[in-house]
């Protein structure tokens, strides 16, 4: 499962370094990579939930739509009211990020010493 | 169907295919921008671009010198012809001297000032670090006070400050003639030393202030003998030109 999502992550970078050649204004750009980043977020809390087993496509799916119009909406109101909002998304996709791949990393480690214990 | 494995590794492979375009958009757009807005690359083509063109306009500036000295020399022989020409040279040696294209000598005084070396102390609204450096205004304060007390000529580190002179701040410089410079200062004037040296002590003046601020900005001092340099710039009037005598309505 992960292995089908690196590879994933992978072909999206290359296309979109290679193939892909949108012209976007430059006031995109900012809610562009928090939206990135949003899905990245959302990405790592998918591979977490499939390591729990608790996977759901729906949630997943709607999830990530939301997030990523959400981070880069609330940068956009932020830029119009002179707040710094883009921030609020930063600091809680990051920390979440930070929370999943710790998650993520103890799944691992534990499944590593159960089969030490087996082996 | 719906929860089938395969389902959901295709709904992961592609949102996370989704995120890999969403990074790798975001990723150039942003070296994009980063290389229109710093043309970090150019700047060694900038660096070179500016000593050619200060060598080249330190040529132009020789080739300026030469000319004029070239013209002295022809005004000199055309003076030592006729009678007519002598006068009309003499007449022209005044205008020069009035527009300040000769190099003069004479008494005077030279006053140095520099950007005090301490530093503002304590939170007080009167200490500000603008205070302990040299203004244009300073210097625009200086020469209006010399020229009110009768210099004759006057330099600020070797400029000669003529009638089209400016003297103007930019940023941490202070442009004369179109010259950069920077503190110190050298202000050398001619005319009668005592006169000049009293316009520019008196109490409130153009250096009273500084005093207040460090005495050690200011340094003034008679000298018997100053020498100051002619104009160097151009001397082209792109604009003006002489007009026809107006008749005078009474």
């Amino acid at each position: 499962m992960i292995a089908v999502g690196l590879i994933g992550l992978l072909l999206g970078v290359i296309i979109a370094s290679i193939a892909l050649d949108i012209p976007l204004p430059e006031e995109w750009a900012a809610y562009l990579s928090l939206a990135a980043l949003a899905g990245l977020d959302t990405a790592f809390g998918g591979w977490r939930a499939s390591l729990e087993g608790r996977f759901h496509p729906d949630v997943f799916i709607s999830g990530f739509i939301v997030n990523a119009l959400l981070a880069a909406l609330l940068a956009y109101l932020g830029d119009r009211i002179g707040v710094d909002l883009f921030l609020a998304a930063v600091v809680t996709l990051g920390g979440r990020m930070f929370l999943n791949l710790s998650l993520i990393r103890r799944y691992y480690l534990n499944q590593f010493a159960l089969r030490r214990q087996r082996g | 169907m719906k929860d089938s494995k395969l389902y959901q590794m295709l709904v992961f492979f592609i949102i996370w295919l989704v995120v890999g375009l969403l990074l790798g958009l975001a990723f150039k757009e942003q070296t994009r921008i980063r290389t229109a807005e710093l043309p970090s690359a150019r700047l060694p083509e900038l660096a070179r671009a500016y000593v050619q063109e200060k060598r080249s306009n330190a040529a132009l500036e020789e080739e300026i010198r030469q000319l004029r000295q070239k013209i002295n020399e022809l005004e000199n022989a055309f003076a030592s012809g006729t009678k007519q020409a002598q006068v009309l040279s003499q007449s022209l040696q005044e205008a020069k001297m009035i527009a300040g294209l000769l190099d003069v000598e004479g008494p005077g005084i030279e006053l140095i000032l520099q950007d005090s070396k301490r530093k503002p102390q304590g939170d007080s609204p009167e200490l500000l670090p603008e205070l302990y450096t040299i203004h244009d205004y300073d210097l625009l304060r200086v020469v209006n006070e010399l020229r009110q007390a009768g210099a004759e000529a006057i330099s600020i580190n070797g400029q000669r400050i003529v009638a089209t002179t400016g003297i103007r701040c930019t940023g941490p410089v202070v442009f004369i003639n179109d010259v950069k410079m920077a503190s110190p200062f050298t202000v050398l004037a001619i005319g009668d030393p005592k006169t000049l040296k009293g316009a520019l002590e008196m109490p409130g003046g153009a250096l009273a202030d500084l005093k207040s601020v460090d005495p050690k900005m200011v340094q003034l001092r008679v000298l018997d003998k100053v020498r100051i340099p002619a104009y160097s710039g151009s001397t082209q009037f792109r604009y003006a030109q002489p007009a026809p005598p107006q008749e005078v309505k009474q």
